[in-house]
């Protein structure tokens, strides 16, 4: 290489990273980018039912309603209030201040149009088990009014409808039909609208600054950039550069990294995904003894205190404060005591221990396989031969739904209401995740899905909710504590659902 | 060269039908049910079965088969369980960006490794040679997913100079025409939206080119030492001709024909590469649909993306074919 050619690459080289260091700039008045770990696959509301996506939709298109974790209670939104008529009708007010982007106002009507055209009646739909599994019929009683009928009495209607429901026009449905009115004429009545949505790498939504909502907080980002990130390097990463200002789970080995920035906080929420070990009620689970001395064996707060660095809260039950029903004098306890473990094993019939397979996800939960790899040497100390299994998630899934696999380490989301988590699992028939059947504990249920007082309600869960820790067919691990990363020009708390509402943010322009 | 041509499209039609047979055996003998992984996580029985009997799943499986090859015959895969489109548009939409992050696969691929092989050859045993050979092992040893986060820890962490992932800046790229953004955005003179995509295609590009790198190094290193002592090289050498034009115009351009070969066959592995990487970079193109439709065992989006790259792989094969000829004057079908 002579000397000309020399100087011709150093010169290109050096213009090349300048230019790659320019960044570029685009002109929003704020905008919020926020790393993201479910994809964002399809422009159908209704043809999903993952976490992100409800609370997305609801954001453009409402919310309907809203569990306010403040108030441990439901709030109105676009339904302002409801009352039962009797245990099978519920009757919904609408607001009159929510209106579609073309101006319209959102009525009764799409109400009825989102439930029974969308929700339950579309092929394509896949909510309606999540959204309204024991509604038979909505009607428009008058223009802002709503009748929902359910085919047997479900109190905890509103933990399925709030932060769920998804209202859209049914005048667009009409006009461009399904598939155009969702792609390109997406109406809502939310404070933001859909603008741009590229299936597996972005969804963003802009502001109305005319709506209620983003009148009330006028400080709410112009725009919300929503990035698909699946890698935890990845956010932090981009969190570090300032290519995202909010970045979901970083796992605790990771925080540091985080908080080494003066620009950065992380800050925890306690999840509402309760943590488990599942057993069914097979041998050697077929045993009472030996379901609590599984329970007895984990040392729990040693987990939490080391694996966890502290991020997560213990479960002495199936519910955690914050979440409805939850009961903190709830009895009996089944605290770490190996001792009593081994005594429980023997009573069961064997002293000599017993061989146990524990299957767990790999990458679903945080650190799922660290933690159930620290349960094995503490199940093993306290009589069990116990053996770690970690098949792919699709596979562990569909046998847990099919009731082949007799013990496993297990999350169960969103549950603000533990009406339905404990039915799912714990119901005589329901599913067979466990296969657990006890008609005190069913009645119990029954008795409180069927019981519109709230005090009533809370102690018929209480009961059932002792007679399951007594019981032991899952011991209740944890909740973990989610930690987001945040920059500071962004002032937002996380819900523990880790449903994001861009509605509650405030930037510091 | 016509009646090889048919020949050949002729012998494709056993290839094809075989894979699709065996992607849709395998998929189906997968364990996990797309029903439960798809209707979430509070769906019951009843709900399961309405949707095992929209989606053709409660029939017998070998009927399933030939109604999905009849379809397959008329060009339709069916309709996606998880997207609820046909699985051809579904496709369609994504895989532009696949060919579009190969197409830079291998542009970085081809001009580091053709230089530097033909380099190392032409001079066995030098430093350059050494330092070649070692580049080429490091690049068939590296895993791409390993080599991806390094690159996002190197490039977008400790030097901040490109974007961690995506394909694009949100609100600099135009309206979308062909799904190829470099060729959008050159179209509409957007040069900002050019350089955003340059910027977002280097990195994924370079963890899923680098593997090709190292064989296509180590190739034309093996096929420049072989050419280098045929005797037309020595004539050339003997007329006086200055070693750079020696290897260069005689030696480099004899030694392409098994340089070419490799393109073609590392194109397909370039296809498969992208669906770890692709999935890394949140690049969205028809690698990481293939793992997301996996992993919701979405049996018609997974078996349309695999006959896709199958098809692929068999034109590609032609294709090369085709350049033999070119390439070498003596080969005629």
């Amino acid at each position: 290489m002579n000397r000309r050619h020399r100087q011709t690459l150093v010169v290109s080289l050096a213009a090349l990273i300048m230019f790659v260091g320019t960044r570029v700039e685009t002109n929003a008045q704020t905008r919020v980018s926020v790393g993201v770990t479910e994809t964002i696959e399809t422009h159908n509301p209704y043809g999903d039912s993952v976490s992100l996506l409800y609370g997305i939709w609801s954001e453009v298109t409402g919310p309907f309603c809203t569990y306010s974790y403040g108030k441990g209670d439901f709030e109105g939104r676009l339904a302002e209030r409801w009352k039962v008529e009797n245990p099978t009708t519920w009757i919904f007010s609408l607001s009159k201040n929510y209106k579609f982007n073309d101006g319209s106002p959102v009525t009764a009507e799409d109400v009825v149009h989102s439930i029974m055209t969308r929700v339950i009646k579309d092929p394509q739909s896949k909510q309606k088990a999540s959204v309204a599994p024991s509604i038979v019929n909505a009607e428009a009683v008058d223009k802002f009014t709503v009748r929902v009928i359910t085919d047997k009495p479900t109190a905890p209607l509103l933990s399925f409808l709030c932060d769920r429901l998804i209202v859209t026009s049914k005048a667009a449905f009409d006009k461009y039909g399904r598939a155009a009115a969702d792609k390109e004429h997406m109406m809502g009545g939310g404070p933001y609208r859909l603008k741009e949505l590229i299936p597996g790498q972005r969804l963003v939504i802009a502001k109305r600054p005319d709506h209620p909502a983003a009148k009330k907080n006028p400080r709410a980002p112009d725009e919300v950039v929503y990035r698909v990130m699946r890698e935890t390097e990845q956010r932090v990463t981009a969190l570090l550069n300032d290519e995202v200002q909010i970045a979901q789970f970083i796992p605790p080995h990771l925080r540091q990294r985080v908080e080494k920035s003066r620009n950065l906080k992380i800050t925890p929420v306690d999840s509402v995904e309760i943590m488990f070990l599942a057993m069914q009620p097979k041998p050697p689970f077929d045993k009472k003894e030996v379901r609590q001395a599984v329970c007895h064996a984990i040392n729990r707060d040693q987990i939490i205190a080391t694996l966890l660095e502290g991020f997560a809260s213990r479960l002495d039950g199936p519910l955690g404060p914050g979440q409805y029903g939850y009961d903190a004098n709830l009895k009996p306890k089944l605290n770490y005591d190996p001792e009593r473990a081994k005594k429980l094993l023997a009573q069961a019939g064997f002293p000599g221990g017993v061989d146990v397979e524990l299957q767990t996800p790999v990458g679903r939960y945080t650190l799922d396989k660290q933690l159930t790899e620290a349960m094995i040497p503490m199940l093993n100390a306290a009589g069990f031969r116990a053996r770690l299994l970690t098949p792919e998630w699709a596979t562990l899934w569909a046998s847990v739904q099919k009731g082949t696999i007799p013990f496993y380490y297990m999350g169960r989301g969103s549950v603000q209401d533990p009406s339905a988590a404990l039915h799912q699992y714990f119901h005589t028939g329901e599913t067979p995740r466990i296969g657990y059947s006890n008609p005190k504990l069913d009645e119990l249920l029954d008795k409180e899905q069927q019981e519109f007082d709230p005090k009533k309600r809370r102690q018929y869960l209480s009961q059932a909710m002792s007679i399951l820790t007594d019981d032991a067919p899952a011991c209740f691990m944890w909740r973990h504590k989610l930690l987001w990363g945040l920059n500071n020009r962004v002032e937002y708390q996380p819900l523990p659902d880790a449903r994001i509402y861009a509605i509650d943010m405030k930037v510091r322009r | 060269m016509s009646a090889y041509l048919i020949r050949r499209l002729a012998g494709t039609v056993p290839v094809l039908l075989l894979i699709s047979l065996l992607v849709f055996l395998l998929i189906h003998a997968a364990p996990g049910d797309p029903t439960l992984l798809l209707l979430g996580e509070e769906t019951n029985a009843a709900e399961v079965a309405r949707a095992k009997e929209r989606w053709g799943l409660d029939r017998p499986l070998y009927v399933q088969y030939l109604k999905f090859l009849a379809a397959a015959a008329a060009g339709d895969f069916g309709k996606s369980f998880k997207y609820a489109e046909p699985v051809i548009g579904v496709i369609k939409t994504r895989l532009p960006a696949t060919i579009e992050l190969a197409i830079f696969s291998i542009i970085i691929a081809t001009l580091l490794a053709i230089p530097l092989g033909v380099w190392a050859g032409s001079r066995p045993n030098s430093w350059i040679d050494n330092l070649g050979t070692t580049c080429g092992l490091f690049g068939i040893s590296m895993p791409s997913f390993w080599l991806a986060i390094m690159l996002i820890l190197l490039l977008a962490g400790a030097l901040n100079i490109l974007p961690t992932s995506g394909r694009s800046t949100y609100g600099v790229a135009g309206p979308e025409r062909t799904g190829f953004y470099l060729f959008d955005s050159l179209m509409q003179k957007n040069w900002p939206a050019v350089w955003d995509m340059l910027t977002h295609v280097f990195m994924p590009a370079l963890a899923l080119g680098v593997n090709m790198l190292g064989i296509l190094m180590r190739v034309t290193r093996s096929a420049v030492l072989e050419v280098m002592n045929e005797e037309y090289v020595v004539t050339a050498r003997a007329k006086g001709l200055a070693e750079k034009n020696v290897v260069w115009r005689h030696v480099a351009s004899n030694a392409l024909i098994p340089v070419i070969t490799v393109v073609g066959l590392e194109l397909g592995t370039l296809l498969s590469g992208s669906i770890i990487v692709e999935t890394v970079f949140a690049w969205p193109g028809s690698g990481s649909l293939l793992i997301t439709a996996l992993n919701a065992r979405d049996y018609p989006l997974v078996t349309g993306v695999v006959m896709t790259y199958t098809m692929a792989f068999v034109a590609i094969n032609l294709i090369i074919d085709g350049l033999y000829a070119i390439v070498d004057p003596r080969i005629r079908y």
